[in-house]
């Protein structure tokens, strides 16, 4: 009788496992054709696939409006196709698990596309969403995400790259133009410090991806040209000083000269991000350098948001002003997913970009190339909003194979300008030695890549 | 003459009898308890170390598996300053852990002297223990922040011109320490006190009619009682501190100089996603571990040498008088 008993516990169990492993397989059966998914320009939002059933999963990195704002967009997109439920998920950290979870390919059916995925890996990853031609044609941006003519994802709109300012107190400091060249910001920066209580520059120093704002200047903004970025892989010493106070020495010099002049806040190892935004709102700080996305975040942080105003980096090449325009992170539909969630996240995707509320809330470029800049831009009148071009053909992943090989940390590594601000503060380093570091690791990795240097 | 008991080599059991047998069945079960807890211990422990060494000697990333570079990694580690030197930020951390073992055997010998309200001390200064790293380290940034709860309690006091905790560089390892210090002290407290009460108290009657006074009962009677149980802490601690994450990478992010070996590798990996060599530096973190632990061992066998003889084990005459013995009953049967 035990016996009995026993051998139908271990029948059972082992009925059970398989019956574990073969649950997934009906998600799996991904790889669908180009020819059964549309291209993005094609679907007719309202009209077309009424009939298709999903559950359409978007993971997202917006952990702080994800239950609020974007479950608005999904239930009105449920009104426009009952059929079709979206369902959002929020992740924290986002850059790191995202890309983890992607190597499952049964993570959901759209996410923004994370830095660590290089050109090349995105057809192993997502869809095609149309041609380079066509989707240019319409919308911003497109290059952000294309490879070999192939556009995989479309970037949630745009950001210029810029300084937020308290425009009350910069008024009330006795500046009445806004800087052009980094010494006249700095001296403004002084005139705050002297006539007023503020805080001239707030770093955000611990929150550590604050630091990494300052990287979006080092390319259009700094030089004018929008090649740099795939350029400055066969320049020798990109991070020199050209003497004229352009290029990115001219963006650390700014940031040095700063912290070592006593411009910015007292302790930079205790500087508190959430309080900054009311902050600056209140006019307890003066300036900080950020993402144009923090425009809108400053502006509702507290009762001032006439106050709030974004102002381009204070560069100026041979007299002409520039900002880069840089994409938001890109949605992107799974290749893995089936062909009916493909189709339902298609029509979901085109409706949010074309026809929700998202770039109103957002406050940034929408993704349409004729919908409708943001009136906080005001101050950039004049200045070229220029995006950085996609590298050429057969360079593509060159720039993140020699900025990784070398440390040098250009988008990915906010603690590399960390070390400029200590090095000011204790003033163990000067900026010259620093950049003739980064400029010996760059050397380094070119030649380690055997990357040709002309320039 | 005796009937010989063991099955000889003529005695065919069948399949039933030797499943049904004892000592089959208790190998058995050995073996099928082990099964589980072993699959998992390779599935995700061995092989995920040995995918790890692979990696270590290509130049991969997190999408890329890139090729093989032989023992470039390595050489970057050791000639790197920004790699290696951060085991000078891990000599803090054991000068820490050191201290964490004066005051946790400092404590433990006050309670098991009797000291009023031992209890309630004990589950305050065990609580830390129980509090997740991460939270403990917000906890601190908090208190170490510019006129966070530490300067607010200094200006309270009197003092004035307190120096930035994180910041400057003279002080801020010792600050992240104290809070490692903070976390353990009670763990390692309670550990060393259970080894206390194993020691006979009839014992410190003794001693006490002979003169000893509390100092000279500590060194005398518990700690050599109790010396497996330090040695294993000090090992532990030690390698905890080679280790470090957590402080440093919650509460400065490894700025002004406070970054570990662990912070430094948690960086190569993630944002200049250079698995390869961030794997090196872990192979390279356990070959050190190991080393350092080995190198305890050896020191405290001298350190500890003479101060206790090892009672259960007995001497080589009687080891030799028992395998006569045992030879010759086999020849007698």
């Amino acid at each position: 009788m035990k016996k009995l008993i026993s051998i139908l516990l271990v029948l059972a169990m082992a009925l059970t496992l398989a019956a574990c492993g073969g649950g997934n397989t009906g998600k799996t059966e991904g790889g669908t054709t180009a020819a059964e998914v549309p291209a993005l320009k094609d679907i007719k939002v309202g009209e077309d696939y009424q009939d298709i059933t999903a559950t359409v999963k978007v993971l997202t990195d917006r952990t702080d409006i994800v239950d609020t704002v974007y479950k608005g967009y999904a239930d009105a997109f449920h009104e426009l196709y009952p059929n079709i439920t979206v369902e959002y998920e929020a992740v924290t950290d986002y850059s790191e698990s995202i890309t983890m979870r992607l190597t499952t390919g049964q993570w959901g059916d759209i996410c923004f596309v994370p830095a660590s995925v290089s050109k090349d890996q995105l057809p192993d990853y997502f869809i095609p969403l149309g041609s380079f031609e066509d989707m240019d044609a319409v919308y911003n941006f497109a290059s952000d995400k294309a490879y070999d003519g192939v556009v995989h994802g479309i970037p949630n709109g745009g950001n210029p790259a810029g300084i937020v300012y308290n425009k009350r107190v910069w008024k009330e400091a006795g500046i009445d133009k806004i800087p052009t060249t980094p010494d006249e910001f700095l001296e403004d920066l002084k005139l705050i410090q002297d006539n007023t209580d503020a805080i001239p520059l707030y770093t955000n120093f611990a929150a550590g991806w604050t630091m990494g704002q300052w990287w979006d200047h080092i390319f259009v903004s700094a030089t004018g040209d929008q090649d740099f970025r795939n350029s400055i892989v066969h320049y020798k010493d990109p991070f020199a000083s050209r003497g004229d106070m352009t290029g990115p020495y001219a963006v650390f010099y700014t940031l040095y000269e700063a912290v070592s002049r006593g411009l910015i806040e007292e302790a930079p190892s205790s500087t508190d991000w959430e309080w900054s935004k009311p902050a600056i709102n209140r006019g307890e700080i003066a300036a900080m350098v950020l993402g144009g996305w923090a425009v809108a975040q400053c502006q509702e942080a507290d009762a001032h948001p006439e106050d709030i105003g974004y102002m381009p980096f204070p560069i100026t090449v041979d007299g002409v002003r520039y900002a880069t325009s840089s994409s938001n992170y890109a949605f992107a539909i799974n290749k893995k997913a089936s062909t009916d969630n493909q189709i339902a996240a298609m029509v979901y995707l085109k409706w949010l970009i074309e026809e929700s509320t998202i770039y109103q809330d957002e406050k940034c470029i929408p993704a349409r190339k004729d919908g409708e800049m943001p009136d906080f831009l005001s101050d950039f009148e004049g200045v070229n909003l220029l995006t950085n071009n996609a590298a050429p053909a057969g360079e593509e992943t060159l720039f993140d194979d020699v900025n990784n090989e070398a440390e040098a940390g250009i988008y990915n590594d906010d603690s590399v300008i960390a070390g400029v601000v200590e090095c000011a503060l204790d003033g163990s380093k000067t900026l010259d030695e620093i950049m003739t570091e980064w400029n010996a690791k760059w050397t380094r990795a070119q030649e380690a890549l055997s990357v040709e240097v002309n320039q | 003459m005796k009937q010989a008991q063991a099955p000889t080599l003529q005695d065919k059991r069948t399949f039933r009898e030797f499943i049904n047998d004892g000592r089959t069945q208790r190998v058995l079960v050995i073996i099928l308890f082990m099964l589980l807890p072993m699959a998992l211990l390779i599935t995700f422990t061995y092989l995920p170390f040995v995918n790890m060494v692979q990696f270590s000697f290509t130049n991969c990333t997190y999408t890329n598996p890139g090729k093989f570079v032989g023992l470039k990694n390595y050489i970057d580690v050791f000639s790197r300053d920004d790699i290696f030197g951060t085991l000078i930020v891990s000599v803090y951390y054991m000068a820490g852990s050191l201290v964490q073992l004066a005051l946790s055997l400092f404590f433990a010998t006050m309670m098991v002297f009797g000291a009023k309200g031992s209890s309630i001390f004990k589950a305050c200064m065990f609580f830390p223990y129980l509090i997740c790293g991460i939270a403990v380290g917000f906890i601190f940034k908090f208190f170490y922040y510019r006129d966070g709860v530490l300067d607010t309690i200094l200006h309270l006091v009197g003092v004035q011109n307190c120096p930035l905790w994180l910041e400057n560089k003279s002080i801020n390892n010792i600050a992240l320490t104290a809070t490692s210090v903070w976390r353990y002290t009670g763990q390692n407290m309670v550990m060393f006190l259970g080894a206390m009460m194993s020691v006979d108290t009839s014992l410190y009657e003794a001693a006490d009619l002979d003169g000893a006074n509390k100092g000279q009962q500590f060194r005398y009677i518990i700690m050599p009682s109790i010396r497996t149980i330090i040695v294993l802490n000090m090992i532990l601690s030690i390698s905890g501190s080679l280790s470090a994450f957590e402080p440093p990478y919650v509460i400065t992010n490894g700025a002004f100089g406070t970054g570990t070996f662990f912070v430094v590798m948690n960086r190569i990996a993630h944002e200049n996603n250079k698995v390869g060599l961030a794997s090196a530096m872990a192979v390279f973190l356990l070959a050190l571990i190991i080393l350092v632990t080995i190198f305890q061992k050896v020191f405290f066998k001298y350190f500890f040498k003479g101060s206790e003889e090892d009672t259960n084990r007995p001497c080589k005459d009687q080891l030799r008088a028992e395998k006569l013995i045992a030879k010759k009953a086999q020849k007698g049967a």
